[in-house]
């Protein structure tokens, strides 16, 4: 590993990531669908002359400010400060591919808060025109933002022909490209409908005007769903073929399909019986319910999203636990220890004398007392494992895991990982520091559950 | 254990544009960060105890300047972007373990940024037409205030960690659990950290008086001539006490610098810079100086300029300084270039294109304000 692992007890440093997305994905979706909302009502209630539409619009364009321009810049800039702390490496390599991505959005990022602040501040002093221009300049703006930045994280689900030309273009159109982009397209839509519902809810007290918002909604809602449940379905077409097994495979995410699918369904009843057929339903309550439901799926899309990842965090090129494949083979000739940066530098200051002519001798390390073996081994399992598992309590605790296990299983496995399960990274040490690990995985493995016939 | 012991490899793809190009960004963009960076470090603090104890005319400066501060902070965060994407693409290599040794404070700056935000937003209400400012949302100003200054002293730590390469064997053992970091370090051992970032805190001053001028002059022609009168008046007190601020506590970072860093920024050629860097403050005061008794439009827009570049010279000094101190242990300018072409080249024309439509948005918020409301 080229970098220190940050160790967070309990979670593992990983989860920061994927919670901090989460937070961020349902505020970003509708910082682009809000924004296509804000222009197309906008040009409505001009063409209409309808003076209260344009009032609610305004107040909606403050709550959207509120939120979108506060809430959603922090998470977003949240992400990239998890990333870099979590997972350095593919950080590194992110940027190194993609910088100049990056600062294409960044372009877009500027326009978005000009255009959004002149629309709303200026609210009323600008020709209709010239207004409405405004909120065109941020809808396309934001929804570039989406485009740019879906190249990026698409890219780390499939990474396509990239890693044989490293052409910036392979990798920004990669397989999971359009897919993602649809999906996110449509889940703006969907998203922000339901934001808008909720905040009508709350905020318009004249049936009249809700109704006329609800059902002037319901449309954009219903395209966005289906454009989620097509791009849904090229995503699992373009998935790489472990990542279509890590779903079949792991009963979470099992369970979170199903959430998904079920809520999917429920999310489209509602719409059609809800503001379709009766606007007057939209109700606060019926709002929220729809609100929170439309979350969940978000939530649960998103963590299904960052897990069948697995053990890549970005596919074919770097590994969940921060080492590139391409040196997993001499990691395993001169040692995981001794091929990490950090690790080799805790070694030589705390061990030295297991150096010999420079590099660590492995054979040395088993001759040293068993606690400092142990702690050798915790050294590992910090560099090697952490990144998915907690050590006894916590995210997919390695002891909880192992609980009853015996030292021949559990140095199999060690040794083995990636044939134990194909979602964990090949074992990337020598036969002594499996050995190492092993006795740390021993000692702080359970018993066999007692009163069990 | 030493230092370079602990940076890792090089990236095997190599620089996507020359260093250069990256570093030319990387100081723009801090540059432009500076600006409202420092109306929300010092701005705000200043702006909650002249609300509290000012006469009506610091009052109403308070309140100008903290209805313009959430978009100040929203253009503030946008322009911090820049240099944080141009760092890591130049300095990974000392910029990723920095920050994860202090990897809870500095996830922290997220957490106090969206109080803070948040914070000035509910502030904010209480400066509306007919509103009130209650003690609920004095308290919360006051909340963003102190954020907004402990934030600035993180980002200190931050920056100044990744240069001071001699702290992390101490600093990672003595906070960390088999090999792995907890996060819960600080730069604090290092002594260039508090000149520094009281430096900051001076230069800071220094920018909030120069924009009062700007804003006096450029954006605040509705104002009374006495408020203006008033703002002048403060600019000069204010610039003045930030410039000699400044200046002892740029001494005293000086003088904290690591002796080949002295060396260089004190002798020919770099001694211009210095020079340079340090009484570049001196062009806005006396702009300031000449405007005491009345600021007019194009002096206004004069100081704006000047202190903006004054804050270029800083930015460029403390990149000189910072590649300085980071040679003893990593070259970044040795890094092999992979250049990544027509990317480059696309960016370049979205960023004229989105230049021209700023300026056409501006030229019609400017034409709006200038028709009576
Ligand atoms: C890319 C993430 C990842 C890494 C890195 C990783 N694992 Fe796993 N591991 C998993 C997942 C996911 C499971 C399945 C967990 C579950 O079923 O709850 C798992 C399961 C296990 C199990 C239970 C196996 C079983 O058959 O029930 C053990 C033991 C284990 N891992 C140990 C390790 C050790 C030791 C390391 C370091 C050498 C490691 N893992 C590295 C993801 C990872
Ligand atoms: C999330 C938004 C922000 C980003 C992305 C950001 C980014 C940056 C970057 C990249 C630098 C270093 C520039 C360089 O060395 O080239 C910097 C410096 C600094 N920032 Fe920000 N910043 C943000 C918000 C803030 C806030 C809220 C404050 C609070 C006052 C702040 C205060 C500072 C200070 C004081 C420095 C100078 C640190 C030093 O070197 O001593 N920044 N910022």
């Amino acid at each position: 590993m080229h970098y220190p692992a940050w160790y967070v007890p309990f979670l593992t440093s990983p989860m920061l990531i994927a919670i901090i997305a989460i937070l961020h994905v349902l505020v970003s979706h509708y910082a682009v669908g809000g924004g296509l909302f804000l222009a197309v009502e906008t040009r409505y209630a001009y063409r209409t002359n309808n003076k209260e539409y344009l009032a609610y619009l305004k107040d909606h364009a403050w709550f959207f400010i509120l939120i979108t321009v506060v809430y959603g810049a922090i998470t977003g800039v949240g992400i990239w400060w998890t990333i870099g702390l979590a997972s350095p490496l593919a950080t590194e390599t992110l940027i190194h591919t993609f910088v100049f991505g990056w600062a294409m959005e960044y372009v877009f990022f500027v326009l978005e808060i000009i255009s959004a602040f002149i629309f709303f501040y200026y609210w009323g002093r600008l020709e209709p025109k010239v207004h409405q221009a405004m909120a065109w300049i941020y809808a396309f703006s934001a929804w570039m933002s989406l485009v740019l930045i879906t190249g990026i994280t698409a890219f780390m689900l499939n990474s396509g022909g990239w890693v044989e030309n490293k052409n910036f273009w392979v990798g920004f159109f990669n397989p999971q490209f359009v897919p993602q982009v649809i999906a996110r397209t449509g889940g703006a839509l969907l998203l922000s409908s339901l934001y808008v519902y909720l905040h009508a809810a709350f905020r318009v007290k004249d049936t009249a005007l809700r109704d006329l918002i609800a059902s002037r909604s319901t449309l954009p809602a219903l395209v966005g769903a289906a454009c989620v449940t097509l791009g849904g379905i090229g995503w699992y077409i373009f998935l790489p073929e472990s990542a279509k097994a890590a779903l079949a495979a792991a009963s979470s995410l099992n369970i979170f399909m199903v959430l998904i699918f079920v809520l999917t369904i429920a999310v489209f009843a509602m719409l059609y019986l809800g503001p379709l057929r009766h606007p007057n339903w939209v109700s606060p309550g019926f709002a929220l319910l729809l609100f929170g439901m439309g979350l969940a799926v978000f939530s649960a899309g998103e963590f299904v999203r960052e897990a069948v990842r697995k053990p890549y965090i970005i596919y074919n090129v770097v590994l969940s636990n921060q080492i590139l494949p391409e040196e997993v083979a001499t990691l395993r000739e001169k040692g995981y220890l001794e091929g990490g940066t950090w690790t080799s530098a805790w070694v030589r200051a705390r061990y030295p004398n297991v150096v010999r002519s420079q590099q660590i001798d492995e054979k040395a390390l088993l001759a040293l007392p068993e606690p400092d073996q142990r702690e050798l081994g915790k050294v590992l399992f910090q560099y090697h494992c952490s990144s998915c598992h907690a050590t006894t309590e916590g995210y997919s605790a390695v002891a909880q895991l192992l609980r009853g296990w015996t030292p021949e299983m559990i140095k199999n496995l060690v040794q083995n990982p990636e044939k134990f399960h194909f979602f964990m990274p090949p074992w990337a040490g020598t036969p002594e520091e499996a050995e190492l690990l092993t006795k740390y995985l021993v000692s702080i493995t359970p018993p066999r559950p007692g009163g069990m016939r | 254990m030493t230092p370079t012991e602990l940076i890792g490899p090089p990236s095997p793809l190599g620089y996507p544009a020359p260093y250069w190009f990256l570093v030319t960004f990387k100081v723009l963009g801090f540059t432009l960060h500076m600006v409202p960076m420092h109306l929300w470090f010092v701005g705000i603090l200043l702006a909650m105890i002249f609300a509290q104890r000012g006469d009506v005319h610091a009052q109403r400066w308070s309140a100008r300047l903290m209805r313009q501060m959430p978009v100040i902070i929203a253009l503030g965060i946008n322009f911090g972007i820049v240099p944080l994407l141009f760092t890591q693409v130049a300095y990974y290599r000392v910029f990723y373990p920095a920050t994860i040794l202090m990897a809870w404070p500095w996830f922290l700056i997220i957490m106090f940024l969206t109080f803070a935000y948040y914070g000035v937003y509910i502030y904010v209400t209480g400066l509306k037409d007919g509103a009130k400012l209650t003690t609920l949302k004095r308290a919360a100003g006051w909340v963003s205030a102190i954020l907004f200054v402990a934030i600035s002293f993180l980002f200190s730590n931050g920056f100044s960690l990744m240069t001071h390469l001699s702290a992390w064997p101490e600093l990672w053992q003595e906070t960390s659990v088999a090999g792995a970091p907890l996060g819960t370090g600080l730069n604090t051992s290092d002594p260039t950290l508090w000149p520094r970032w009281l430096m900051m805190f001076g230069l800071a001053l220094t920018t909030v008086a120069a924009y009062t001028v700007f804003d006096a002059g450029v954006f605040a022609r509705r104002e009374s001539p006495e408020y203006r009168r008033w703002a002048a008046n403060f600019a000069l007190k204010f610039y003045t006490v930030g410039l000699i601020w400044f200046a002892v506590m740029g001494s005293w970072y000086l003088s904290t610098w690591p002796a080949d860093a002295r060396d260089q920024m004190l002798s020919s050629p770099l001694i211009i810079l210095t020079a340079l860097a340090a009484l570049g403050p001196g062009l806005p005061w006396l702009l300031i100086f000449f405007q005491r008794r009345q600021i007019t439009q194009a002096l206004a827009i004069l100081t704006g300029l000047a202190q903006f570049g004054v804050l270029a010279l800083n930015a460029i000094s403390r990149q000189i300084v910072q590649n300085i101190e980071l040679g003893k242990f990593l070259d970044v300018t040795a890094e092999p270039v992979n250049l990544q072409l027509s990317p480059l080249i696309v960016f370049l024309v979205l960023f004229v294109a989105g230049l021209g439509v700023v300026v056409w948005m501006v030229g019609k918020v400017w034409q709006a304000e200038r028709q009576p409301a």
